[in-house]
């Protein structure tokens, strides 16, 4: 039986849970967040919009920006009209998204924009969308970081990481006129540390059956777009809430997710519905964004090299590609999941180049999975997918 | 008076058959030597090959120089088809797709028998970083060593940071080697191989630079094959002689009054990798229009610093140095404003009427900024320009009737502009 939603949970999705008077909108969709924004921009709050997967958010924050994650917006775009005058339709949805959204609404909306090298489309992004915004009233600084593809112990890698965070620090006491503050920092990252030990909770919940999915995971996504102070009270509510709720789980089959982004809610549903249970998640948007945390300290340097350095693996953190073998590995055994499915972002080569051998050392373990290709079109049409969720759900019962 | 057709002639020039002999002698080299025990490693094109030249058995292989001349000899489609066999999208990389493909069918049906399997891989992430992800490929399936460069994306001039982060992961990979090979390195051979690299690519610079002539002395797809040894053959002395020759050879001919497009009417600007399948098709026809695509910001950019044209020479110091600053010679490291740069001076340099994007599905990082381009270069210069899908090396992805239909509307737009003139 799938779990309904408590009290908590709806409010979440229709009405502020926290701080009223602040952050009145917190439906996940687009609308949402955008009302959300518009109303941290009244109340005077400076807010950074940030170029998807890993950056810095606690060294924005620590500096009085609030910064938001500019990615799962396509849901509710009205096509790509602005952004297909710059990009071909070869690039991902979320890069195509993210320049619709931004060229649409960035100019007011932004103090900044915060982007690095996360992969190559993004890394062409800044430049495109300058030169979109050409013309526009509103100057968008744009804040750019390169985090080493290397491990860090390597070849002079943590010295130049240190030295760019260096940079970024002074660009961004330049952007809001406030010095640095290691006291600051380190709230900052107490706060986004507690943030992310409650989604992990949330998570168990979850896989345990104790709360329903999608808007679950809705609440999860929100570990991207609602502001840290906001988004901790939500997540305190719902683990209440889960945690009285009995768990729903036991007897379904495990599947892990694996993908980008996670999939929109109707196949969220579609996986309930199928009788299965996500038993973990691999999702970079999700656990990939919030499973880790370093130690607290007042210098970010070293901070962000411990960050980068332990963060958990993604295909996106190129150093860390076989620490991701080893986590399916161990997350597969440890879950005992019968099924993967990959929800793959269409042309994000970083996802595609590793499916295949995913696909055979999952088999190795005797583990079966399902590719679904997730496009910005195939996104029209969710019957598909539904029943390919459906005949995978067969397969495993 | 000869009757002889001056195209021709001009097909019939020493350069040609001395690149097929260069190309042919380097992969027997690579084979042989790696079957007597050299270390082989596999390197993506930007990495320093120079380096290699300062240890005693070193030989290394290029992946993508592999495939795009699998492509050139057609054979993409097959080897494309076997990659996907093994469950490989068909929207990743051609190249990629093409080297997977030859790869783990041991070289069978390519033209080369393939790579000899490597020891070492060494990726960067400037050209683009799903090298890495297809270096990591083979890494995991044959247990090889990985070793990535990070070379920083260039929005503008490589920063002295950036630089000094290379030079100390240029002692890494030479730590890397010394210690997987058991040989030392001798950096005087390596300024040896610097030397003739730098010459290299100051002679490759006098080729392309015969574009300016009207009509052109060259045509783009001339130098799309003639780079093959600037990947296959750096540091060598061959590589500097044979450039030397090809220079003089084009000088030769345009004083000779012998041109590839002897009627050119329309000279162009290409933008973005060749299209290997396509490159004696597409010349033909575009020449039968009095076309010529007379340079290209991938070969042009080939020796040069960011966002310029002219070649940056090797002052006879600090090899490395040399080496660390000129890793961004080519056009996919830098963003959109360096490309720019470098495309107007092109196209004032070359008087170019037109210039053709090509759109390539196979390249997005290459590709993902030329809409803006193309409209910077349109509105500022007044230049006609036009977009076309290609695919470099997959011609499943290609459509020559759609590509021409588009080539003949760029040709009817310079016409009128000249109209208007």
């Amino acid at each position: 039986m799938i779990p309904t939603e408590g009290p908590a949970l709806r409010a979440a999705r229709l009405r502020p849970l926290a701080a009223p008077a602040r952050a009145p909108h917190w439906e996940m969709d687009m609308q949402g967040f955008l009302d959300t924004v518009r109303d941290l921009k009244e109340q005077g709050r400076r807010v950074a919009g940030c170029f998807p997967l890993y950056p810095p958010l606690e060294l924005l924050h620590s500096f009085g920006l609030t910064p938001v994650m500019l990615w799962g917006l396509n849901d509710d775009l009205q096509g790509f009209s602005r952004s297909d005058r710059h990009l071909q339709p070869y690039a991902c949805q979320v890069a195509r998204a993210l320049v619709e959204f931004v060229l649409e609404h960035g100019p007011g909306l932004f103090d900044a924009l915060l982007m690095y090298n996360a992969c190559d489309t993004l890394r062409n992004l800044p430049e495109i969308i300058a030169s979109g915004l050409d013309g526009s009233s509103s100057r968008l600084p744009v804040l750019r970081l390169h985090v080493p593809a290397l491990p860090l112990d390597q070849a002079g890698a943590a010295g130049y990481l240190r030295g760019r965070v260096r940079s970024l620090a002074a660009e961004l006491e330049d952007l809001t006129g406030r010095p640095f503050s290691g006291e600051s920092f380190a709230r900052s990252i107490d706060l986004y540390r507690r943030q992310r030990a409650l989604c992990m909770e949330v998570e168990g919940l979850l896989s345990a059956g104790s709360l329903p999915l999608a808007p679950g995971m809705g609440l999860l996504m929100g570990s991207n777009r609602i502001p840290v102070e906001d988004h901790i009270p939500l997540l305190e509510a719902f683990v209440n809430e889960g945690r009285q709720a009995p768990a729903h789980g036991a007897g379904r089959p495990g599947v892990l997710i694996s993908g980008i982004l996670p999939p929109p809610e109707p196949l969220l549903d579609a996986i309930d519905k199928a009788g299965l249970r996500v038993a973990a998640n691999d999702i970079a948007a999700l656990k990939r964004f919030y499973s880790f945390t370093p130690e607290t300290t007042p210098d970010p340097e070293r901070y962000y090299e411990d960050f980068y350095r332990g963060h958990h693996p993604c295909t996106t953190i190129l150093p860390s590609a076989d620490g991701r073998l080893q986590f399916l590995r161990e997350v597969v055994q440890e879950t005992g999941v019968g099924g993967v499915i990959f929800f793959g972002e269409k042309f994000c080569e970083y996802e595609y180049f590793e499916f295949p051998y995913l696909e055979g050392m999952l088999k190795e373990l005797g583990v079966r999975s399902l590719l679904l290709e997730m496009s910005a079109e195939g996104l029209q049409n969710l019957d598909g997918y539904r029943t390919r969720i459906e005949a995978f759900a067969e397969t495993l019962a | 008076m000869s009757t002889e057709d001056p195209k021709e002639k001009f097909r019939k020039n020493e350069s040609g058959k001395r690149l097929t002999s260069i190309i042919m002698n380097d992969y027997l080299t690579l084979h042989q030597r790696a079957s007597q025990g050299a270390f082989v490693v596999w390197i993506a094109i930007i990495v320093p090959a120079e380096i290699f030249a300062g240890f005693e058995n070193v030989v290394y292989g290029v992946p993508e120089s592999h495939a795009a001349l699998c492509a050139g000899k057609g054979a993409g489609p097959l080897l494309c088809g076997k990659a996907e066999g093994h469950g490989y999208s068909t929207d990743l990389c051609s190249y990629a797709r093409i080297d997977i493909g030859t790869a783990f069918d041991g070289g069978k049906d390519s033209p080369t028998f393939g790579l000899p399997k490597p020891d070492l891989l060494i990726s960067n992430n400037n050209n683009c970083s799903l090298l890495v992800k297809w270096f990591d490929v083979y890494h995991r399936v044959w247990g090889v060593p990985h070793l990535v460069l990070d070379i920083p994306f260039c929005y503008e001039d490589q920063t002295s940071n950036d630089f000094r982060y290379i030079m100390d992961q240029f002692g890494h990979l030479i730590r890397t080697v010394e210690s997987l090979s058991g040989q030392r390195f001798d950096i005087e051979k390596a300024r040896e191989a610097v030397q003739n690299s730098s010459e290299a690519l100051a002679e490759w610079k006098r080729f392309t630079d015969f574009a300016r002539h009207r009509p052109s002395g060259i045509t783009a797809f001339d130098s799309f094959v003639q780079m093959a040894p600037i990947l296959t053959s750096r540091g060598t002395r061959q590589l500097a002689e044979h450039y030397r020759l090809l220079a003089e050879e084009t000088g030769e001919q345009v004083r000779a009054g012998v041109f590839p497009v002897p009627d050119e009417r329309y000279r162009l600007l290409w933008d973005n990798i060749a299209p290997w399948h396509q490159l004696r098709k597409m010349s033909s026809r575009l020449a039968g229009l009095g076309a010529n695509i007379t340079c290209a910001s991938y070969t042009y950019c080939i020796g040069a610093l960011e966002g310029r044209y002219d070649p940056y020479e090797f002052d006879g110091t600090d090899p490395l140095a040399w080496l660390a600053r000129l890793q961004n010679f080519s056009v996919c490291p830098h963003g959109l404003n360096l490309r720019g740069k470098a495309m107007r001076e092109v196209i004032e340099r070359n008087a170019i009427d037109g210039v053709v994007f090509a759109s390539n599905r196979s390249c997005k990082v290459y590709s993902l900024m030329q809409m803006d381009q193309m409209r910077r270069i349109r509105e500022d210069l007044g230049i006609p320009c036009v977009m076309i899908d290609v695919d470099h090396a997959d011609v499943r992805k290609y459509s020559e009737e759609t590509a021409f239909t588009r080539l003949e509307a760029l040709l009817e737009m310079i016409d009128a502009r000249r109209a208007q003139a």
